[in-house]
């Protein structure tokens, strides 16, 4: 009895679950490590850095099946775990059920700042390929305004809790943690790596003020 | 010793009738528990305003904490109301049917979903079938035994599913208790020859993968069951069941 894959619910759910972390939340990572180098000027940063990935072969295929399709599938089907739930923080305000609140209103958080983000630099720069050319200029102008600058720093820190703390929640879905204590060092491992994530992120956006 | 204890009661006259409210007033008296002060009001069911009114309908049976019937939101929270004490609570102590099961009277809910999720999950021991299943009295370590025996204490009380974010009665989920249940029945010396069996039935639309791991659960449970170490391991033993349903295995 092959029950549980005949089931696509148990799969997709697990399949969720995996491409949250791996490629989704790998990219995070790296697109954070990526981007804090901009410290390094405007020259090294559009010629090293975002030289470097765009002489990659196959760079489009890449975008499109490391990146692009493991997003859409992750926040598609995450909108159709919002409707298996409802929030109750208000009778039980702990904080085990405000991240799962946190969880949900994030994933909707950073899904309508990854549609702005991707559209102010990636789409943007099929028409406009100065964009592409002076990358660095570009993420000048934008984060030299205060408000975008503010929506940027909303968007990593969401970014950036709904990452790890998924990495919480997916340690116990996937039966890595199992105690109450391996849960509690898990969190504060989790907790670590969000401040560190978010350090790296800011010290990016930092680097491209003038 | 005039003094006296206040009860908001949510009342609701049938299954289908709209819910209004009631306060009622009983004298305190040492050691008082919620179920002893809903006696007092059955005895003399006049609210505060002097109105005469039908006595408060509620379930209650074994009076310590072991049936799960008397369970109803006591201050907004799910609370067995035969070991909660009355001293402990904040007044006016506001009694309501449990939010999750559909309401039959006043504080009486119809919980028999929970009895139909412990059928989905195969929550029962087979100890017959065309042949004898194990032969002579299976041993267990007092080791085994004792973490079994935590999740044997569960009295479907419905306090783990009041309090989850993911269960609802038109959610398909079947909650924390249904699958503590897998959990115990799968480490039963006998009830381990259907472990896969449950597994697969954990493995659907409304099983394991719809925990959200808010953790309420767990710090609602009246029995202290460590339910999201049940979903933990249940979480271990599913992902290897299925990576043996992808790939294959003799098991």
């Amino acid at each position: 009895m092959k029950a549980s894959i005949h089931d696509t619910h148990f799969v997709f759910r697990r399949l969720h679950s995996l491409l949250g972390l791996l490629p989704v939340g790998g990219f995070l990572i790296f697109h954070l490590w990526e981007n804090s180098q901009s410290r390094f000027g405007q020259t090294h940063y559009n010629d090293q850095v975002v030289g470097w990935l765009q002489q990659l072969n196959y760079l489009t295929l890449l975008e499109i099946f490391l990146i692009a399709l493991p997003l859409l599938f992750h926040a598609l089907y995450g909108l159709v775990i919002l409707y298996n739930g409802k929030s109750n923080l208000s009778v039980y305000p702990w904080q085990g059920n405000l991240r799962y609140t946190l969880q949900r209103f994030s994933g909707i958080a950073v899904l309508l700042f990854l549609l702005l983000h991707v559209g102010w630099t990636r789409i943007w720069a099929i028409w406009e390929p100065a964009i592409k050319a002076d990358l660095f200029a570009h993420m000048q102008g934008l984060l030299i305004q205060p408000s975008v600058f503010l929506l940027y720093l909303t968007g990593l820190l969401v970014s950036v809790f709904h990452l790890t703390n998924g990495l919480w929640s997916m340690a116990i879905s996937w039966g890595v943690t199992t105690s109450p204590r391996a849960q509690s060092i898990c969190l504060g491992i989790c907790a670590f790596l969000a401040v560190l994530l978010s350090a790296m992120g800011v010290h990016g956006m930092l680097g491209f003020l003038p | 010793m005039s003094e006296k204890i206040q009860f908001r009661i949510r009342r609701q006259d049938t299954p289908y009738s709209p819910a209004y409210w009631q306060t009622f007033q009983v004298p305190f008296r040492e050691g008082l528990n919620v179920v002893s002060a809903l006696m007092m009001i059955r005895q003399n069911p006049l609210t505060t305003d002097g109105m005469k009114v039908d006595p408060v309908a509620w379930e209650f049976n074994c009076m310590e904490e072991v049936c799960g019937a008397c369970t109803m939101l006591i201050n907004h929270r799910p609370m067995p109301a035969c070991s909660t004490l009355v001293d402990t609570l904040q007044q006016p102590i506001t009694l309501e049917p449990l939010s999750k099961f559909p309401v039959i009277r006043d504080l009486m809910v119809d919980r028999s979903r929970m009895f139909a999720d412990l059928k989905r999950v195969r929550a029962w021991i087979e100890i017959d079938g065309a042949w004898d299943i194990h032969q002579g009295a299976p041993r267990i370590s007092p080791e085994h035994w004792r973490d079994n025996y935590l999740y044997s204490r569960c009295m479907s009380c419905g306090s783990c599913l009041e309090a989850c974010p993911q269960y609802g009665q038109m959610l398909p989920f079947v909650g924390a208790a249904a699958l503590a249940a897998v959990r115990l029945m799968n480490n039963h010396p006998t009830g381990k020859y259907h472990r896969k069996q449950r597994l697969h039935a954990i493995m659907v639309e409304g099983g394991l993968s719809d925990c959200g791991n808010a953790q309420n659960c767990v710090q609602v449970c009246p029995k202290e069951i460590p339910l999201t170490t049940a979903i933990g391991e249940l979480g271990r033993e599913t992902t290897v069941q299925m990576l043996k349903d992808l790939f294959g295995s003799a098991d």
